[in-house]
């Protein structure tokens, strides 16, 4: 399988001489989803800032299909879709105007746009809502218009950041579906979440990170060998990490 | 247990620093040096447009009208934070002597801004209904007592919980006003008195049942800080950069075809600027009153190159302002990650306020030509809009830009 998304020894934070995430490196590829997890604090969002290209590493890198944002910043950002952990919108916008908007952003033909738009709002039931703003939705009508305005792109990869969180079970049974139909379909996902049974059953590989170390990855199986903890769930190990028992 | 009179002195002054430095960034801002000069030809051209004024003039009416709104609204900052619905609650009852405060407070702006307005109006009344000190003050502590009563009184009317009958009670208040003003500016001294009496059992009788019967309404009383300090807000970002400024929102369908681009990645930018323009009250708010302000100026001062000068101005005003639109969606991290260069952001942005100040610029001209038939200087002005979109706005940019990033 190709990987997409590349990050090799990457560090960085928020103030010089103070890096907050010390030399990661992952991967993911296509047709796998890759669950990043971590205590509050373990440095996730800043993991994923990163990837984003909104901060700059103080030294590795992060490719995205080979290039790295700096080389390529229209080319690197195109490849994906962000779906961010607190609802973003246009408060001037309805709901249809940020799929549209979404949709032009990322330069979809307009028949393309209309194809894809349909199945989606239904599945989300969101499709008698199209003329809405933003401040009549609640917070997970909210995170539903980001899931929708990732999906409707269909990029390569995507990055999610806790995606469950207001949102209600039919709501998130429709995303994971969508998750791996585009998985099987060859894209890539990074997940972050702390819904550890969810991540259990829908990831095929675990990046869990502790203090701004990636200190276990591998598929579940992979990380039991590792952690010495057979049989455990993706809990267990994830508890055992959290403790600092790993290093 | 919270303080609750130390909670409202520390808030009162955090509010009154704040403000002073508002003021101060205020005063620092160039935008300050236009407003000093057209408060200044505002000035003459009042003194002029009074003498103007036919002898039939309706002044009675015309101030009764005014304060009876004035008399009517009635703001009481309460300084209340989205926090206090969480930690404030539970000691509701010792409330009182907070809002007791909050009242006072409004009651002492309530009274000077009153005394403000009246004496911004008492020309009028100089010329039209009575000159001299003793009226002065007489007219002056009659609408402060008026004031006072609507303050005191509009508070119980807060504990009403539904809009619908609060604003029954403000429409009944605003008839009481207006017949009380219009006594006063008649000089009805006796019926004053008579209306004091219907003041007192409506305040006894009718507002002062309403704290038995019902708490206080928090949510509304939150929603009212609010947005009266957005009010505030909005005022100094006519100077400065108001980072705590919320948009407010509305529909407006009639102008959506403003807002109508051709579904194109180019077009992204421009449909964004537009919609958030069309829609928000403050672009449009801001935009409508600076055309219909430079109206009124292109109508007071002599006809003249010298118009360009001031329609020159009013570009910079509108653009000064309309900045803020550039910064809005900086915290947007979808915005920032659109697969798009900075350059086609930057030209859009740029493009879109050309295109409004070229309409200002044609809606100047054409008043201007209705009023001098002058057509030269009424073409020269969305030619002025132009050429200060050429020469002007890739430099503000720039300086945006930098400013920002």
């Amino acid at each position: 399988m190709k990987p997409i998304l590349e990050v090799t020894d990457l560090t960085g934070g928020y103030l010089p001489n103070q890096p907050v995430i010390h030399h990661l490196d992952f991967t993911v590829k296509e047709n796998e989803i890759v669950g990043l997890i971590g205590l509050n604090g373990a440095g996730k969002s800043t993991t994923i800032k990163h990837v984003l290209g909104l901060m700059e590493p103080m030294s590795g890198t992060s490719k995205i299909e080979g290039q790295t944002f700096r080389e390529e910043p229209e080319n690197y950002r195109s490849q994906f879709t962000y779906i961010p952990e607190m609802p973003i919108l246009y408060q001037e916008l309805t709901l249809w105007e940020h799929l549209e908007l979404t949709a032009m952003a990322y330069g979809l033909e307009e028949q393309t746009f209309l194809t894809r738009v349909r199945p989606l709002l239904e599945e989300f039931r969101m499709d008698n809502k199209i003329k809405w703003f933003p401040s009549q939705f609640s917070k997970g009508m909210k995170q539903k218009v980001m899931i929708l305005c990732a999906l409707l792109v269909e990029p390569k990869l995507y990055i999610v950041d806790e995606p469950f969180v207001g949102l209600d079970p039919l709501g998130i049974q429709s995303f994971l579906e969508y998750m791996v139909k585009f998985k099987n379909n060859g894209a890539g996902v990074l997940m972050s979440t702390h819904i550890l049974s969810t991540a259990e059953r829908y990831c095929d590989r675990f990046l869990i990170m502790h203090e701004g170390r990636l200190v276990l990855s591998g598929t579940l199986e992979e990380l039991r060998v590792r952690s010495g903890l057979e049989n455990a769930t993706l809990d267990d190990i994830y508890l055992f990490v959290a403790k600092g028992k790993v290093t | 247990m919270i303080d609750v009179n130390k909670l409202w002195t520390k808030r009162r002054n955090a509010h009154v620093t704040q403000t002073l430095k508002y003021f101060s960034l205020m005063a620092n801002s160039g935008l300050i040096v236009s407003l000093i000069l057209l408060i200044v030809i505002g000035s003459v051209y009042y003194a002029k447009l009074l003498q103007a004024l036919p002898e039939n003039f309706p002044a009675v009416f015309i101030l009764t009208l005014v304060f009876s709104f004035w008399l009517t609204k009635s703001p009481i900052r309460t300084l209340l934070k989205e926090g206090d619905l969480v930690f404030l609650l539970p000691v509701e009852s010792g409330m009182k002597q907070y809002f007791s405060k909050a009242i006072s407070s409004a009651t002492a702006t309530g009274a000077f801004s009153t005394l403000f307005i009246f004496t911004l109006l008492w020309p009028i009344v100089q010329v039209f209904i009575h000159d001299g000190w003793k009226m002065y003050v007489t007219f002056g502590f009659f609408l402060i007592a008026a004031k006072v009563f609507n303050i005191y009184v509009s508070w119980e009317e807060r504990r009403l919980p539904y809009r619908s009958h609060q604003t029954n009670y403000k429409i009944m208040r605003f008839i009481v006003n207006f017949v009380y003003a219009y006594l006063l500016f008649n000089e009805a001294y006796l019926f004053l008195i008579a209306i004091f009496a219907i003041m007192y059992v409506l305040k006894n009788f009718v507002f002062g049942v309403f704290k038995k019967q019902h708490g206080y309404q928090w949510e509304m009383l939150l929603a009212e800080e609010q947005a009266l300090k957005m009010k505030g807000y909005r005022f100094v970002n006519y100077f400065t950069d108001v980072p705590a400024l919320k948009q407010t929102v509305h529909k407006r369908p009639l102008l959506n075809s403003l807002a109508s681009f051709s579904f194109k990645k180019k077009n992204a930018f421009s449909a964004l600027y537009m919609k958030t323009f069309v829609r928000s009250g403050d672009y449009l708010g801001l935009y409508v009153r600076l055309i219909l302000i430079g109206f009124l100026f292109i109508y007071l001062i002599p006809a003249g190159w010298w118009q360009l000068i001031v329609v020159f101005l009013f570009f910079q005003m509108f653009a000064l302002q309309l900045f803020t639109l550039y910064t809005q969606y900086r915290w947007n991290v979808i915005f920032m990650i659109y697969p798009i260069k900075q350059d086609t952001r930057v030209k859009a942005f740029q493009n879109w306020l050309k295109y409004l100040l070229i309409i200002q610029g044609a809606l100047y001209g054409i008043f201007y030509v209705v009023l001098t038939g002058d057509w030269l200087i009424a073409i020269l002005m969305p030619v002025a809009a132009i050429l200060y979109s050429i020469v002007r706005l890739p430099s503000m940019t720039k300086k945006h830009i930098t400013l920002t990033s």
